[in-house]
């Protein structure tokens, strides 16, 4: 097979004609990049090769290199301009490092490998990646949806040297299901229902068949979805510390392992880093494909099997750029040969740049002494997959990639870390932010009705049970549990095979508060994920946090702005909880061109959190267990109905959103509540979140177990509120409901003196949920019959 | 010690926990991937195990690429341990391998009647007296499924003679996925070889119950006491 390469005359060329190269290869590369790019051939003196050209384009792509938070923003407030020199390392990386100086010994290893790592025990280290899968999701969802855990799985045997998949989650933002199909504007769209369907469809068939349980997961309906459904993909995976560390040497064999290339997933990169419109569709819908979940199992046994056999030096997965960006991860320092013509196709005829760009899924690149290969090979023969030997690691400090004889690429490395920077400018102004509104709160009954049947409240239950998240055996916080293991829960706990410690997983995501208050919804964000985790048994001071980002337009001044003060706000809020960022990604472009304008997505922000229960005793669910417990409410509940799900069917847009003391909900979590679970004084606690202390209060009561009695006029509050609306719906952030055992009920008060947390009511034997106020019985309604809403919400469309 | 030989397929992943669970009941164990899978790991075992998963990715009849391979590189091995009294367990994607391997009595598992993949707890009632898998159960307990491909179908008449010969090991009280005659579980008139689409080994510990209140033993959950039973009856 002859390589298939051309030269590239591109150093005489103008800056139009570089542009136009540009568009013509489909390189998504910037006219500043391209006269960067002209200039590097300048200098060594020669034309590029095409292999070259798209080597560069997928290493500067905004997929790979995260230009956006990388690049210089003017960002302005009120008048008042900052300048922000690279929004990762300000409000992401800084911080981090700042929590990880303060804790010695709990972060393992971050920001250099596939996930970042932290202390389990003595022995073990768990991580945790999400990625996200937006525009092929919205182009062929199953696909789409199929390949993303497929490769966010691949991240995690790729981290350190192949750790174990434990746990999936997924989160999705769509279009609501039931939206009107004359509102779905644009011929190629594809019907949020279709979207969901599809996608849920996708994580079950590769998920399941991979054997790791899909374990937490949340889902968002804003109509701004519909152009662009967001997919998060996340998988969390265990590794002895002692194989964390992975080093390249001179004279190691480059091995692959796993499925074969082809022509599929070419320009995945670049593709996924560009704005979706109408001609999307038919031009790339050869950049998705359809995965192979049984191919990625045996890549999967054969990793495990030889990192436990100590054959591994180094591994990383195939994702975006393919063989060039796991060649490149490996060889880049070392140096090194890598030899197209030994690649296995799937099918003949393929060009030089296509092999080592392909994104084919399924494959794995490992770097092994080569007196291990015989073993390697034996291995995957034993789990009868295809492993070959595509090239070796030498001291050259140059990676050159050959075809047949002929030298394809041969480039510095080092030129191309720098990427010129981008220089944006972002814009905030502040919403206003309205206390004391008047509310009708005359009808809160069927105000709770509305909203536990609204698809931001709605049981999961229909997707959840499409997905296995009980496989391994070790799911201990399962995501449905209580009496007919059917009610939800906060936080999935796992246990850890050979360690008596578990990992607990959570998350959460607020896009409808960034729409007024992006910096409250950073905050509020962490918050929930923080106390979702310690609320369930999670140790506060052993907690590592996930980034998440989606926006649109960043080009567009008032939306960057948006998600600069986000990006303040988690900033913020991981100081305060001392819960660094061990690994994240950010999806940019997510807006689409329509007749009347361009839709963004709201900007969007999923923080995913990590940590350690010390002790399975420690577990705890929210469900309630007795029928004759006490309640108490901890955190204070003030006029804050901004950005809830009462407000939003109401189409209230300026309330004030809730605000987030992180020090003080800290102090309370693990000063006065953390000890109070630790001596045994909590049957089961629930966070206050979408829908407020009446949702909470009936989630908790659909446990089956019991009702639900709750004096409003006890809360703890430091402003108090005008009508009744605010403690039943409000989300102010920081407030869980703890249940306590009648007997337990004074040593619990004691170990929460201190902190603002009030007794408000009772587990009930009457199968009823009633809030009373000023004496009188404000709510009140069946827990059966709102559960009948709850638990069907989704089931129409299933 | 008793010995037990789990047969991993490529896409097989319910191995590792199976092990644990076999392993806690006093079982020495190994795991052992088709393609290098003798006769002679089979004569060392007295218990075989095809453990949960998507063997070949059951994209074509579930369990019938597995019987393939199996026949390919094992030969009437399992046929000649069966006939010896060697005990055989098929768990999930297991049990719908002994099926298609003619060990367990004619059926066939199919799309649930809901057509889609349920991960749910089944109550499950004991039917037959005479399996050693189930000896140490009570008459009713749980356990937790996850399949899509797991109602049991049969050629007319056979499902009732299977609940009269005594080759129903066990019923579902309700019926998620549409089994006939609500069969969880299979054996053969002997016992000694049984299938089951709920998976016991998930169920090893009571903390794995959904209800933290679940009290139907101190130390185990009700999994375990299938392995156990095994255990018991070969030691």
């Amino acid at each position: 097979m002859p390589a298939t390469y051309r030269t590239i005359p591109i150093r005489e060329l103008s800056e139009k004609a570089l542009t136009a190269l540009s568009r013509d290869m489909k390189l998504s590369l910037s006219t500043e990049d391209m006269l960067v790019v002209q200039q590097i051939f300048r200098d060594i003196d020669r034309e590029p090769t095409d292999v070259e050209l798209e080597v560069i384009a997928q290493t500067w792509s905004e997929h790979c290199k995260h230009r956006i938070f990388a690049a210089t923003v003017q960002h302005t407030v009120s008048g008042q301009t900052e300048e922000i020199h690279s929004m990762y390392k300000t409000f992401i990386q800084r911080p981090s490092k700042e929590i990880m100086a303060r804790k010695p010994g709990f972060v393992l290893s971050c920001f250099v490998d596939n996930a970042g790592f932290i202390r389990l025990d003595d022995h073990f280290s768990v991580c945790l990646k999400a990625e996200t899968h937006n525009h092929p999701s919205a182009i062929e969802p199953y696909a789409g949806a199929n390949t993303g855990l497929g490769g966010v799985i691949r991240d995690i045997l790729g981290a350190g040297k192949g750790a174990k998949p434990i746990a999936n989650l997924d989160v999705f933002c769509f279009g609501a299901p039931d939206t009107p199909q004359r509102l779905v504007d644009g011929h190629n769209i594809i019907h949020p229902l279709g979207i969901m369907r599809g996608v849920v469809h996708g994580v079950r068939d590769y998920g399941n068949r991979m054997g790791i349980p899909t374990t937490s997961g949340a889902i968002q309906f804003d109509p701004a979805y519909i152009y662009n459904p967001l997919v998060f993909c996340g998988t969390a995976g265990v590794i002895p510390q002692s194989d964390i560390a992975k080093e390249m040497q001179p004279g190691l064999a480059v091995v692959v392992i796993g499925g074969r290339t082809g022509k599929d997933g070419l320009h995945g990169a670049t593709f996924s880093s560009a704005a979706m419109g109408e001609a999307s569709a038919e031009e790339d819908q050869q950049a998705v494909q359809i995965g192979n979940p049984i191919e990625e199992k045996k890549t999967l046994d054969v990793i495990l099997e030889a990192r436990e056999r100590g054959l591994i030096e180094f591994v990383t997965d195939c994702g975006a750029g393919g063989f060039s960006s796991a060649a490149g991860e490996m060889l880049s320092e070392t140096g090194g040969n890598v030899y197209l013509e030994r690649a296995p196709l799937k099918e003949e005829g393929l060009q030089s740049w296509q092999i080592f760009l392909s994104e084919s899924q399924e494959r794995m690149v490992m770097a092994v002494k080569p007196e291990n290969v015989a073993e390697l090979q034996r291995l995957a023969d034993t789990f009868q997959t295809e492993m070959t030997v595509l090239g070796e690691s030498n001291d050259s400090g140059v990676l050159r990639v050959w075809h047949s004889g002929e030298l394809v690429c041969e480039l510095d490395n080092s030129k191309l870390h720098d990427a010129p920077t981008k220089h944006l400018a972002s814009v905030f102004t502040p919403s206003p932010a309205h206390t004391g509104l008047h509310l009708d709160d005359t009808h809160l009954t069927d105000d709770l009705r509305g909203i536990l049947g609204d698809f931001a409240v709605v049981s999961r239950e229909p997707i959840i049970r499409e997905y296995d998240h009980e496989v391994q055996g070790n799911t201990v916080l399962k995501p449905l549990a209580g009496a007919a293991a059917d009610a939800p829960q906060d936080a999935s706990v796992i246990d850890i095979d050979g360690s008596d410690k578990l990992m607990s997983l959570a998350l959460a995501i607020l896009p409808e508060w960034g729409k007024t208050d992006p910096y409250a919804m950073g905050v509020g964000t962490v918050d929930e994920t923080v106390r979702q985790l310690i609320i369930s048994g999670t140790n506060p001071d052993k907690i590592a946090l996930l980034d998440n980002f989606c926006m649109g337009n960043p080009e567009s001044p008032v939306e960057l702005g948006r998600l600069v003060e986000c990006a303040k706000g988690i900033r913020d809020a991981a100081l305060a909880y001392g819960a660094p960022y061990v690994s994240g990604k950010d999806s940019f472009y997510n807006y689409f061109e329509t007749e009347d304008g361009p839709v963004n997505i709201p900007v969007t922000f999923l923080c995913s959190g990590f940590g350690v229960v010390d002790d399975a005793d420690h577990v705890c669910g929210a469900s309630l267990r007795r029928n004759n417990s006490v309640l108490f409410l901890v955190g204070n509940t003030e006029d804050e109905i901004g950005g809830s799900v009462y407000a939003r069917r109401c189409g209230i847009a300026d309330a004030k959103v809730p605000q987030t003391d992180c020090a003080a909900h800290f102090a309370t979590y693990k000063q006065y509540y953390m000890r109070a679970l630790t001596k045994g004084l909590v049957l089961s606690a629930h966070d206050l979140s979408e829908g407020g202390l009446a949702v909470a209060a009936a989630e908790m009561a659909f446990s089956g177990k019991a009702g639900v009695s709750i004096d409003l006029d006890a809360l703890p509050t430091q402003h108090g509120w005008k009508n009744n609306v605010i403690p039943c719906f409000a989300e102010s952030t920081g407030r869980f409901l703890v249940e306590v055992d009648v007997d337990m009920a004074t040593d619990f008060a004691a170990a929460m003196e201190g902190c603002p947390c009030a007794r408000v009511g009772n587990a009930t034997a009457s199968g009823k949920i009633t809030f009373t106020a000023g004496g009188k019985t404000v709510l009140q309604a069946e827990i059966t019959e709102l559960k009948r809403i709850w638990k069907h919400g989704l089931t129409p469309y299933y | 010690m008793p010995h037990a030989l789990l047969l991993k397929y490529p896409g097989t992943n319910c191995d590792v926990e199976t092990e644990r669970a076999l392993s806690a009941a006093g079982f020495s164990t190994q795991v052992q991937p088709i393609a290098t899978a003798t006769p002679m790991h089979v004569s060392k075992a007295q218990l075989i195990v095809f453990s949960g998963g998507f063997s070949y990715g059951d994209y074509v009849m579930s369990g019938r690429l597995a019987q393939l391979e199996t026949e390919r590189f094992l030969g009437d091995a399992l046929q000649k341990h069966h006939a010896a009294g060697g005990f055989l367990f098929g768990i999930c994607n297991g049990f719908q391998i002994l099926t298609k391997l003619g060990i367990l009595p004619r059926a066939s598992l199919i799309l649930n009647k809901s057509e889609r993949f349920e991960c749910m707890w089944d109550r499950l009632v004991k039917v037959s007296r005479t399996c050693p898998f189930t000896q140490l159960l009570p008459d009713e307990f749980e356990l937790p499924s996850a399949h899509a491909e797991g109602r049991l179908v049969c050629d007319p008449g056979d499902a009732q003679k299977y609940l009269d010969n005594g080759c129903v090991a066990l019923q579902y009280a309700d019926n998620h996925n549409g089994s006939e005659l609500q069969i969880a579980g299979l054996q053969d008139p002997t016992g000694c070889a049984m299938g089951l689409m709920p998976h016991p080994e998930r169920f090893l510990r009571p903390r794995h119950h959904y209800d933290p209140d679940w009290n139907g033993d101190p130390d185990w959950g009700w999994g375990y006491y299938f392995f156990k039973g095994a255990f018991e009856a070969l030691k």
